[in-house]
């Protein structure tokens, strides 16, 4: 298992090993579908496996060890990329004009750099939090009774198709399980698929990854048509080790740097897709359809990030002197669909109440920094002379101050991917437990009343007595059509009621329960019919009988209209809230800041450069106070005040299952600070690279090195900048949103002192500054943000006019050319025969006729043969 | 001796006779009547024409004639009954089950 590439470096153990961490959770999945299909409903699947959930959380406990020796080794030894390859099969490929065989090996290798050790320990160290998450959400919920093993399944797939992406040493794999990704994402979506929501939301998010899905695959097409020249045997043209190795690149660089210029930036709006970034931006939202803050938080944490991670993938494209200025235009259109999106969402996050969908146009906010951030290191990487050595071989004068540049510049926005993920993972748990305590209480004051009764009741016992009996209807509907006429008349369905111990019921009840199923009303059954009737019945059921899905008409556990206070009925998730909300701010020396003042910073630092760069720098920094403004919004709207309904004062305390990630991750979160001190903020994917792991810089000296550079830049621009930013996320932003939100607690309401401070501030600036923001409430300006910028409402309105425009002349052609030429000569044909018909009078008068006609006929013929 | 011509010619106006009435006559058992007068005619013919040639043949297409004759009258009787049970009537013009 040689590795190969310009980067070869010593073998660790821990990468023979590494396959298992994608295998463990693929394989995982049949085991818990076909288990959870066997033991559905038995006590002990239910109880002590969790229906799956404690199957999968080894499973994702032992991915995440490996992960941790992979990324251990990786960091202890050298730091430098490292391959390990296993090939799958070998086959031959004939290039046109040529007399040799090439061989094309295809297989799977680990490839491993700075970016897949990042994304590796978030993808499988949320994976894990999420699968406990999981435990003491799903399993509590009896929606979601005897189907949480569909539930895991898919999960554990979902997480193996994150891992695999990560960990592919080719653009090929990594494109399969991005794919595989997208299946997962379509089926957890989906999971209450009997709401028509739900399955819209599956679909959509479906169709518009797939549009930007369509641009990555010709994207890599093109990738591979570039390399496929320069790469040796065995390797695949879109291995790692072949499209990043510098002399390939400059071969391809050299005969048709604008044609990659181009496959990079299809590929780019693959992860536009995958990101839900602007314009392919509209599944986000809906995808909250999901289990509540699981599909939630993979499409927060997790599956978004593979956007991020294949820009940021593309580096050394971006990094390479073969390249120099040749890719500084895409750099910009990055940042500029990054800033972009950064104030889109963040403005139509002030309008929602749905505490979940706040978070969602969050992730898309955030996610859109990062891209910013992206945009601004790979322009740095990409117009500045980083290297140690020029082109031409002699040795760079500026190589420290450049390299510097670049590696803060790219860790920056690795970085805050790092401190994002961790942050937003906890927002959505800690946002799942609030829905689901919210729910719980609003289900016990208001205890579930029956609200089917224009079903009868003895067609519910029906469909149990077909289901206990394991009949289908059509086989039961057979047994039961004494005459076999195909129709079931109101005696025979009476009999079978009887028969069946259902019920004997008297004529006029039968009348009733006939008008119940006979749609048609011709007074007898068809199969057709009691099928619906039956199928209405039990999807019914499904959706409402035995749960509260009836209430969401009238309470919506999910908006932020119906809590408020809660800050002292769920400390634990008040605190994780707040951290997290504190570190998506980029509040001073929370989690968040360390990563979003270096995005803000350089994406500026590239705006002195070159001006159009302007426009993302501005967007940042708007973004920023957007931020406060949203987060402190979402927090108090929930947290503080007094409770808005009943309900939200009888929210209790969460579950051990949900509290222990929001535990640990609010210490993730709050330690950030650690982390960049370790270096984690110089983090990028070049041999150059000198960590802290290297021994080269103490802690105690990244920590000095951090803070004077976030608050005594010795640069005066940078100095004001940072204290502007500071300004606009940690002051303004919040201060607006403590002046018109929330408040102080209920009398007799005690909570944790740390809250103190906050809700006496929030009590101070509202009482002095309190302001009247009713007539922007009501602006048209308003109403489009609640309309989510009518995006939905255009692309709708565009599918309708060209999509469905073209299917209907389609369609007309259809019918009218293939379809017609057929109807012709059946029509034909038909109307032929009719007039044939009409001779056959039936009549025997009419035979006799044409038999003596006949005869005489022939008795002329032969008279006239003989003649 | 007759002359056959004469034998002949009153065959030929049996035939015709017998003709004209299984078209015009509604009353099924007249038509097979009117049948069995056709077929008659035609056995004259060949008797006529046997003693004519005197040949055998003539008579012996005769009497096959005569005893198709008498099983088409018993089918045909048949058919009649079981009509009537269906119609309750032999009217041929009631009757066109074999329509289209």
């Amino acid at each position: 298992m040689a590795g190969s590439g310009s980067t070869e470096a010593v073998q660790s153990a821990a990468l023979e090993y590494a396959p298992y961490i994608v295998l463990l959770p693929m394989l995982a999945f049949p085991v818990i579908l076909f288990l959870g299909k066997m033991f559905n409903g038995n006590k002990m699947w239910k109880e002590g496996l969790k229906e799956g959930g404690l199957i999968a959380l080894p499973v994702m406990g032992a991915s995440l060890l490996i992960s941790l020796w992979l990324i251990t080794d990786f960091i202890g030894g050298s730091g430098h990329a490292d391959t390990a390859g296993w090939t799958w099969f070998t086959s031959g490929m004939w290039d046109s004009g040529q007399t040799t065989v090439t061989e094309i090996s295809l297989g799977f290798g680990i490839y491993i750099d700075h970016v897949t050790v990042m994304l590796l320990f978030i993808a499988s160290f949320l994976c894990l939090l999420i699968n406990t998450f999981a435990i003491g959400y799903m399993n509590t919920d009896p929606i979601n009774d005897n189907r949480n093993h569909r539930f895991y399944a898919e999960f554990v797939l979902f997480c193996s198709g994150m891992l695999g992406m990560v960990l592919a040493d080719s653009f090929l794999w990594l494109f399969i399980f991005w794919e595989l990704m997208g299946l997962c994402s379509y089926l957890l979506i989906g999971f209450y698929y009997e709401r028509p929501s739900a399955a819209y939301a599956a679909k959509k998010a479906f169709l518009t990854t797939r549009v930007g899905d369509v641009f990555l695959m010709v994207g890599l097409a093109m990738l591979w048509t570039l390399f496929h020249p320069y790469a040796g045997a065995g390797q695949g043209a879109l291995d790692y080790s072949v499209v990043f190795y510098e002399g390939n690149i400059e071969k391809v660089a050299a005969s048709s740097s604008g044609t990659l210029a181009w496959a990079l930036g299809l590929m780019f709006i693959g992860a536009v897709g995958k990101s839900a970034q602007f314009p392919l931006h509209v599944w986000l939202p809906d995808a909250m359809e999901g289990p509540t803050p699981v599909s939630a938080l993979i499409h927060a944490a997790t599956m978004v990030n593979a956007g991020l991670y294949l820009v940021a993938r593309m580096f050394p494209f971006f990094g390479a002197e073969a390249l120099h200025g040749d890719l500084a235009d895409l750099a910009f259109i990055i940042a500029a669909i990054g800033g972009t999106t950064a104030v889109m969402a963040a403005a139509i996050a002030f309008v929602q109440h749905d505490l979940k969908k706040v978070l969602a146009y969050s992730t898309m906010s955030q996610l859109a920094y990062i891209f910013t951030g992206l945009g601004a290191a790979l322009y740095l990487a990409n117009t500045l002379h980083w290297h140690e050595y020029l082109a031409d071989g002699t040795k760079n004068p500026d190589y420290y101050v450049n390299h510097a540049i670049v590696v803060v510049a790219f860790g920056a926005a690795l970085f805050h991917l790092f401190n994002h993920a961790m942050a937003k993972g906890m927002l959505f748990m800690a946002s799942g437990a609030v829905i689901h305590e919210v729910h719980h209480a609003h289900h016990h004051l208001h205890p579930h009343d029956d609200h089917h009764d224009e079903s009868p009741e003895e067609l519910l016992m029906l469909a149990n007595y077909l289901h206990d009996s394991d009949q289908s209807v059509f086989g039961f509907f057979n047994s039961i059509d004494l005459d076999q006429s195909g129709e079931i008349d109101t005696y025979e369905f009476q009999k079978a009621l009887k028969d069946a111990n259902i019920a004997d019921l008297p004529p006029w009840e039968m009348k009733r329960l006939m008008a119940a199923v006979d749609m048609d009303g011709n007074g007898r059954i068809d199969v057709p019919e009691l099928e619906l009737s039956l199928g209405r019945i039990h999807l019914a059921s499904l959706a409402g009988d035995d749960d509260h899905h009836d209430h969401h008409d009238e309470f919506d556990a999910q908006s932020m209209e119906n809590m408020g206070g809660l800050a002292s009925k769920m400390p634990l998730t008040a605190t994780a809230m707040l951290v997290g909300s504190l570190s998506i701010m980029g509040f001073p020396l929370i989690g968040g800041f360390w990563s979003k003042e270096g995005i803000i910073a350089n994406t500026w630092r590239v705006a002195l450069d070159d001006p159009r760069f302007f426009y993302p720098a501005m967007c940042v920094l708007l973004g920023a106070a957007m931020t406060g403004f949203y987060m402190s919004r979402m927090w108090l709207k929930t947290f503080a005040g007094s409770p808005k309904t009943e309900v939200a004062a009888h929210v209790h305390p969460t579950n051990t299952w949900i509290k222990t990630p929001l535990f640990i991750l609010t210490f993730m979160s709050l330690g950030a600070i650690v982390l960049a001190s370790m270096g984690f903020t110089h983090w990028a994917p070049d041999e150059y690279y000198e960590p802290f792991f290297d021994g080269k810089k103490s802690f105690v000296e990244g920590f000095v090195y951090e803070m004077e550079h976030a608050f005594a830049n010795s640069d005066a621009f940078f100095f004001v900048l940072t204290y502007v930013a500071i300004l606009l996320g940690a002051i303004v932003g919040p201060g607006l949103a403590l002046s018109l939100y929330g408040g102080k607690l209920d009398e007799g309401e005690d909570s944790l002192p740390w809250f103190a401070p906050v809700l006496a501030l929030n009590q101070m600036v509202k009482g002095r500054y309190h302001w009247d923001n009713s007539s922007f409430a009501q602006s048209g300006f308003a109403t489009a943000l609640e309309n989510r910028l009518y995006f939905d409402h255009y692309y709708d309105m565009a599918m309708l006019k060209i999509v469905a425009a073209f299917s209907f002349k389609a369609a007309e052609a259809d019918s009218s050319v293939i379809d017609g030429t057929v109807k012709t000569i059946e029509r034909t044909s038909q109307q032929l025969s009719t007039k044939l018909r009409s001779l056959t009078t039936g009549s025997a008068r009419d035979y006799i006729l044409m038999a003596a006609l006949g005869t005489l006929v022939l008795f002329g013929l032969i008279w006239g043969v003989v003649a | 001796m007759i002359d056959p011509a004469w034998v002949s010619g009153l065959s030929a106006l049996l035939f015709v006779i017998g003709l004209a009435g299984a078209f015009t006559r509604k009353n099924a058992i007249i038509v097979l009547m009117c049948i069995e007068l056709m077929l008659n005619a035609a056995n004259m013919q060949f008797a006529a024409a046997a003693v004519h040639h005197g040949d055998a043949t003539g008579w012996v297409y005769t009497i096959f004639a005569i005893a198709i004759a008498a099983s088409e009258v018993a089918i045909g009787l048949a058919i009649f009954l079981a009509m009537y049970g269906q119609h309750e009537s032999i009217t041929l013009d009631d009757v066109n089950v074999l329509r289209n």
